[in-house]
């Protein structure tokens, strides 16, 4: 009787445990938002002299560096190269950050050939962020329905399938919607001297989409939802030895990085002798036409439809949060042939050809002009009329951080001498001078403006009045007023990617308000407290 | 990925809050005379009664490391320097060093009528952004509109009216979406100085 319980017994326990087994499967698992990384990029922009320790040797801009991996956070020295200028030895340790990110990030997405090795002209080769498995589009993300996105799932829309290649390698598909196409604070758009739109398009890293598919994030319903604080992962780099020699603590995470690319189109005949020139991809434009109800946010007015263009990449914005930097790190970016400087048209020292100025032009704007009503493109990508822009770039960096741009740009072009990336250069990097601040929740930006002219044409310097704060483009500055759909809306961390979340089933409802349980807690930027990785 | 850690490369966190990093000081690197500009602000602080760290952030990198990205300084620094008052108001400040109190005293109280007014255009420099000359502080009357210039569109972002009342201009915040739902910031982290009951 006894063995007969007992046995009645172990096959209940069994049978609840099974039952326990089948709820853990189903029940949703988060997707890791930060995990461990085996190969942050730990170098410094300078290093103490072995034999003398109290002074530092620049980094050798090397060969070596185009095959030293991605920072997971910027290593920069609060006296540097500039000596005890603080503000210019941390500047010139996130510009260098920011080539060894630029590097890693352009590398091809075998994960194996070195930049500027690839098969292509000027050893061009599709690039790790181009690669789904490393990067997503917004389009990806904010699906139309509001719906979930899964991160490996390429998203063919119908009118681009027949397009797509059958082959093994895929193209690009860039989905337009206003963003795609009208530059920030709708400014307008920006038009090439082929009379073509530039397209930008918005791409996030696997941390930074596990953080809002794990929230439900991707949706208006699901931002509405969700009554915490949003703060994206942090990078941390604790690889380095710090100057005791003790190592630092925790684990390597790479953190959330954004991207925003804007890219110029080129004709395989007309434009041969340039595309030798850039970073090109062979994309799919696709148009998703207006929507049926008006009251989601319109697609485009054309569509739907889909047209194949071959790209050439004009700009890169690189978004990073760090430890340090929980405002993140703004990288960005250029061609160098997009657009001349102010003291270069005024001492007329120009290029026989720029992508978006032309010496003498009779069908261009005014300077940094905003071209003229209407804006959406048509599917021919032309614009509507034949006056083109004519960009310059304005001085909105100190001259110092110039100069030291300048040097860098030197060392690591002369690196990729040769293949088409030697035809980039770095603008600067803006990064938080007082990340902890409670007064400034900008962390005092630094350098305090940065426009690259293919994604900030229009909110550049004036060139009579100069810098004027908020009106003159400053990453963090606009940034810093990201929001989230949430009713009230909340901080959004420093991302406007989130107010591109779409309603669910395609249908916006009457918008739901929070009612906070919890009680009003003193905060400061938004947040409780900035949270640095353990 | 290449081990850098072969040069002995030895990598820095940077961190203003990251007591733990230790500067390295350079050779030759020795103390200098405090310049005009350093001076300048620290009458300035006496002056207008907010802390001179927080006029400029880095004018103690040895006690007090830190970086002024916006250097406003510089701005009121230049537009006061061209009133033909302004090198006795300095060789008053120097004299005092460090007692910069005892300076302000002087400025607002026994001084020409020229420092004097000086000093207060430079206190109003601070607060407002915008310069009052002092020819026209001295006549007693409410200025004119065209009497009165704001320094810079930065100067009026910058202006200490606004930090002090826990508030910010028109136009312009440093302070995230939703900041009014957040406790306010006191006056002694955003000026340096608790502010003392009536």
């Amino acid at each position: 009787m006894r063995y007969r319980q007992w046995l009645l017994a172990v096959g209940a326990s069994g049978a609840l445990a099974l039952g326990l087994l089948s709820w853990a499967v189903d029940a949703e698992t988060p997707l890791p938002e930060n995990p461990d990384v085996a190969n942050c990029n730990f170098t410094g922009d300078t290093f103490p002299n072995p034999a003398k320790p109290d002074e530092l040797i620049p980094t050798p801009i090397t060969p070596e560096l185009l095959t030293s991996g991605q920072p997971c956070h910027q290593v920069a020295n609060i006296v540097g190269l500039p000596g005890s200028d603080r503000l210019a030895s941390l500047q010139r340790g996130f510009d260098f950050y920011s080539w060894l990110t630029f590097l890693a990030l352009n590398s091809p997405d075998d994960d194996k050939t070195p930049i500027g090795k690839g098969p292509r002209q000027g050893g061009d080769a599709p690039t790790r962020w181009e690669a789904i498995k490393n990067y997503r589009q917004l389009g990806d993300v904010m699906l139309d329905n509001g719906a979930k996105p899964a991160w490996n799932t390429r998203v063919v829309p119908r009118e681009c399938k027949a397009l797509d290649d059958a082959s093994g390698r895929k193209k690009m598909i860039v989905k337009l919607g206003e963003a795609a196409w009208n530059q920030p604070f709708k400014t307008g758009p920006l038009i090439d001297q082929n009379g073509n739109y530039a397209l930008f398009d918005i791409l996030m890293n696997e941390q930074m989409f596990n953080y809002v598919s794990n929230r439900g994030l991707y949706s208006r319903e699901g931002q509405e939802r969700f009554h915490e604080d949003i703060v994206f992962p942090m990078g941390a780099n604790p690889g380095g030895i710090k100057q005791t020699g003790k190592p630092i603590s925790g684990t390597a995470k790479m953190g959330a990085v954004m991207l925003k690319v804007s890219w110029r189109i080129l004709d395989p005949e007309k434009d041969k002798a340039l595309i030798p020139k850039f970073h090109t991809v062979d994309a799919l434009v696709y148009f998703p036409g207006p929507p049926a109800d008006k009251i989601v946010p319109p697609g485009t007015k054309a569509g739907p439809d889909c047209v194949p263009r071959k790209l050439g990449m004009i700009g890169f914005h690189v978004g990073h949060k760090t430890q340090f930097a929980p405002q993140w790190a703004w990288s960005t970016f250029e061609h160098v042939d997009n657009a001349p400087t102010r003291e270069e048209v005024t001492a007329n020292k120009l290029k026989p050809q720029y992508s978006f100025y032309k010496p003498g032009c009779k069908d261009c704007l005014g300077d940094n002009q905003t071209p003229p009503d209407p804006w959406d493109p048509t599917t021919s990508l032309k614009f509507h009329s034949d006056k083109k822009s004519q960009v310059v770039r304005e001085k909105m960096l100190p001259d110092d951080v110039l100069k030291e741009v300048d040097e860098f740009n030197t060392q690591f072009r002369a690196l990729l001498k040769g293949t088409v990336w030697e035809n980039y250069m770095l603008l600067a990097t803006q990064w938080p001078s007082d990340f902890a601040s409670t007064t400034d929740c900008n962390g005092g930006p630094a350098p305090t403006y940065l426009a690259n002219t293919t994604l900030e044409t229009y909110s550049q310097a004036d060139p009579v009045k100069g810098n004027v704060p908020l009106a003159t483009s400053s990453c963090m500055a606009c940034h810093g007023n990201a929001t989230s759909q949430h009713v009230p809306a909340t901080a959004s961390d420093f991302t406007f990617i989130l107010e591109k979340a779409q309603c669910e089933n395609g249908r916006c409802g009457p918008r739901k308000a929070a009612v906070l349980a919890s009680p009003f807690e003193a905060k400061r930027c938004g947040l409780v407290k900035v949270k640095i990785p353990e | 990925m290449t081990d850098f850690t072969r040069r002995k490369a030895i990598a820095v966190a940077m961190g203003t809050m990251a007591g733990a990093a230790t500067a390295v000081s350079l050779p030759g690197a020795a103390a200098a005379a405090d310049s005009d500009l350093a001076i300048f602000v620290k009458l300035s602080a006496a002056l207008t009664g907010i802390d001179a760290l927080k006029l400029a952030p880095d004018l103690d990198q040895k006690k007090a490391p830190g970086t002024d990205v916006i250097g406003i300084k510089h701005a009121y620094f230049a537009v006061a320097s061209k009133d033909p008052a302004f090198p006795d108001l300095m060789k008053i400040a120097r004299e005092a060093d460090p007692n910069f109190a005892a300076a302000a005293e002087i400025i607002t109280g026994k001084a020409t009528d020229d420092i004097k007014f000086l000093g207060r255009s430079i206190i109003l420099a601070w607060y407002l952004g915008a310069w009052y000359p002092p020819k026209v502080l001295q006549k007693g009357t409410r200025p004119g509109l065209t009497d009165v210039t704001v320094i810079s569109p930065t100067a009026y972002t910058q202006g200490w009216t606004w930090r002090v009342a826990q508030a910010h201009p028109m136009g312009y915040s440093e302070l995230r979406f939703g900041h009014w739902g957040d406790r306010p910031t006191s006056t002694l982290e955003l000026t340096g100085k608790k502010l003392e009951e009536p």
